[in-house]
């Protein structure tokens, strides 16, 4: 899978966060292959991405979407506009 | 809110600016870019590009960098981004630590604590309800509750130990915040008003407490963030839903003014407020233009929209009365503003006499701001510049860049005070009986400077005005005016090293040490506390490590009195030599000679070739320093004031 299938609202956002470039933002991005993605940053993340997108993501779910495909894919469940 | 183009532009100024170390061009894109935006996104990726240039913001900007430790018991990183870039904003670089959830007792307890060893020169304590006080909501629960005052009490007193067991053993800054007043409790809005041990009543004493604590601790202020909460709504100020999943305590679209209002606490510590407003008249004084409306038709009093030039001119007069000097710069004729002032005395809540100096001409207004710093014998970074023309704003801003400028709203002339009060630059955690005295004092200043137009010689000057100097021990100062005497003391001062309480008390409380302050009065006025020295034994030395005088009070002598007041005080201990030390700063040219006019010789100590101190010695068993004959002296008096 490439870059382009992550929207590019979604993927400057979480290039400014992890503190990468834009291309290195790939669906398979994950908590596991980035060693800036911690659970703090991870915790940023998911604010940063509430207030780009007015959103709010149950807390239960929070902890178990750790790349970007399935942040994306949880983004779509909730009707955002990406 | 901008166009995602834009967004995008102004980022690109940010990184471009930060590519080639421009400080001041990544920092003014930054302030854009958050002024327009502001979102997580944004704050990162300023916080990115700004990490990257620290070195430049130190050498361009004269950007401070702090260590900081914060003790928690929530969860502050996601903030650290807005932290880091207000603190930038601000002009401090910030190198922060974070401790850990549960540890904060023992952190600030044990001195071989990951904070301990950290060696901060900030700490940040930020703890939450459960900690500082996690009984007070049961206890508060049927608002009677008769164990409430003394839990209140024990609970000031565990962070009295904590603050004062730190504070033993470390000299860094301390902010506590406060507790945020809950918004959702059993008792319900009229219970929470109604009852006497309410929650709500409960937290805000409690508060107090803590704040009278942080005041009786030295280098210590109390951040009161549920001042903060309750100006953004306390309702939203915490997401439950962020808080109980992630112990997050402020949500996220708060972290920027959080951040803000943390900067603006600690800042106070560290630097001084600015001295001096000038504000301009027509449009910002006052409603109109006094040239064209007349004094009858310029806009103030209590009928709208005067009314709004009125509440300016109140909040004035409060900075006033705490030592904030006014002065009009205004282009206008001279005479006609006398006039208005006194036909429309009735709708001024100030007169003439209320500001210290006028400029009123048709000069430049960065030259009249100019002409006010010499006569005040102030530095332009103490000036604070209000005016509602764009064009002179930026004239002052290009050429003054040390001062201070706000741009008064004049088309909504009602966000005047708003504005003006937004503004960090006359933060203060105290306000010291010098303070209160300095309007006072500046007025003297004038008849003084009459008196020299009239007396012939300076040395009959000098006599005539009856000076009288009183020696002190720092610590019966009081101690605040000595460190804000320290911190803000530039011109003369010989080692501008910026020592806190902690450090004072310790030059105090050694063996052959003197901390010692200069009360200075004479037949015009008292202008309190105004110089200082601290001094160590070394052997059979007395090593003077800070010597400094206000540059109000330049050109009297009064150093010469210090200065034999120590040399005294050493030989009396029994030193056999006094040593001297000028470092030179950007600043303190007018107290280069000042050891060697006291007959000092130069000398370099072994070991001290390269350093940029420059070291005096005078022989204390051949030779004394004289006080000059025009000063009267009174020593260790501390029952004054």
């Amino acid at each position: 899978m490439s870059v382009e299938q992550v929207p590019t609202s979604l993927r400057e956002l979480l290039a400014d966060i992890f503190e990468i470039s834009a291309e290195r933002v790939t669906p398979e991005l994950s908590m596991g292959t980035l060693d800036s993605w911690d659970s703090f940053r991870h915790l940023q993340a998911i604010l940063a991405i509430e207030g780009e997108y007015g959103v709010q993501f149950d807390p239960q779910r929070i902890p178990e979407l750790t790349s970007v495909a399935l942040l994306q894919a949880e983004l779509v469940k909730m009707g955002a506009v990406l | 809110m901008q166009s995602d183009a834009e967004r995008r532009e102004r980022r690109r100024e940010i990184k471009d600016a930060a590519a080639r170390q421009d400080a001041a061009g990544a920092v003014a894109g930054a302030r854009r870019l958050l002024a327009e935006s502001g979102k997580p996104a944004d704050v990162q990726f300023c916080a990115t590009a700004l990490a990257g240039i620290g070195d430049a913001l130190r050498e361009q900007l004269g950007a401070r960098r702090l260590k900081t430790y914060v003790v928690r018991s929530v969860t502050v990183e996601p903030m650290l981004a807005s932290l880091a870039v207000e603190a930038v904003l601000a002009n401090f670089v910030l190198d922060i630590e974070v401790g850990g959830y549960g540890s904060y007792a023992d952190e600030l307890l044990n001195a071989d604590s990951s904070l301990a060893k950290f060696k901060p020169e900030l700490v940040l304590i930020l703890l939450d309800m459960e900690e500082i006080a996690g009984r007070l909501p049961e206890l508060c629960a049927d608002g009677t509750g008769a164990e409430v005052e003394r839990e209140i009490e024990e609970c000031v007193g565990r962070m009295a130990q904590l603050l004062r067991s730190y504070r033993a053993g470390s000299t860094a800054r301390i902010l506590l915040q406060g507790l945020v007043v809950p918004d959702c409790t059993s008792l319900g809005d009229v219970g929470e008003a109604n009852l006497p041990h309410s929650l709500t009543n409960a937290v805000q004493g409690l508060n107090l407490g803590l704040a009278a604590l942080c005041g009786s601790i030295a280098d210590c202020v109390f951040f009161d963030v549920d001042r903060l909460a309750a100006r953004h709504g306390r309702a939203r100020w915490r997401d439950a839903r962020m808080f109980l999943a992630s112990r997050l305590a402020v949500a996220a679209e708060w972290f920027g003014a959080f951040a803000r209002g943390l900067v603006r606490s600690f800042s106070t510590m560290l630097r001084a407020p600015r001295k001096v407003l000038c504000t301009d008249l027509d449009e910002t004084l006052w409603g109109g233009v006094l040239g064209e409306d007349g004094p009858e038709g310029i806009a103030t009093g209590s009928a709208f929209p005067g009314n709004c030039y009125l509440e300016y001119q109140k909040y004035l007069k409060q900075l006033s009365s705490r030592g904030i000097l006014l002065a009009i710069v205004s282009k206008n004729n001279e005479a006609d503003v006398r006039e208005a002032f006194k036909v429309r005395a009735a709708d001024l809540a100030l007169g003439l006499d209320s500001f210290v100096a006028l400029k009123i001409n048709w000069n430049e207004k960065a030259e009249s701001i100019r002409e006010l710093a010499r006569e005040l014998s102030l530095g332009l970074d103490s000036f604070v510049f209000v005016d509602d023309n764009a064009v002179e704003c930026e004239a002052v801003r290009r050429q003054l860049p040390e001062v201070a400028v706000v741009e008064a709203p004049a088309r909504e002339p009602w966000r005047l005070v708003e504005v003006l009060s937004g503004q960090p630059f006359f933060d203060a955690a105290m306000v010291t009986g010098d303070d209160l005295h300095r309007v006072d004092e500046y007025r003297a200043q004038a008849q003084r400077a009459e008196l020299a137009s009239r007396v012939g010689s300076r040395d009959e000057f000098l006599a005539s005005l009856g000076i009288v100097c009183t020696f002190q021990s720092a610590l019966l100062a009081p101690l605040s005016r000595a460190v804000q005497l320290l911190a803000k003391t530039n011109q003369f001062n010989l080692t501008t090293r910026r020592r806190s309480a902690a450090d004072v008390e310790k030059y105090a409380a050694t063996e052959g040490g003197q901390a010692v302050v200069v009360r200075v009065r004479d037949r015009f006025g008292d202008a309190g506390v105004v110089a200082l020295a601290l001094a160590r034994r070394q052997g059979d030395d007395c090593v003077i490590d800070s010597l400094l005088l206000s540059c109000r009070v330049i050109g009297r002598g009064i150093e010469s009195a210090l200065l034999a007041y120590v040399g005294e005080e050493a030989a009396r201990t029994g030193a056999k030599r006094l040593v001297g030390e000028f470092i030179a700063t950007k600043k303190n040219a007018p107290c280069a000679e000042f050891y060697s006019d006291h007959g000092f010789s130069r000398f370099v100590p072994p070991g001290e070739g390269s350093s940029d101190s420059v070291f005096y010695e005078l022989d204390l068993t051949s030779s004394a320093i004289t006080s000059p004959k025009w000063i009267r002296v009174e020593g260790n008096e501390s029952n004054e004031r």
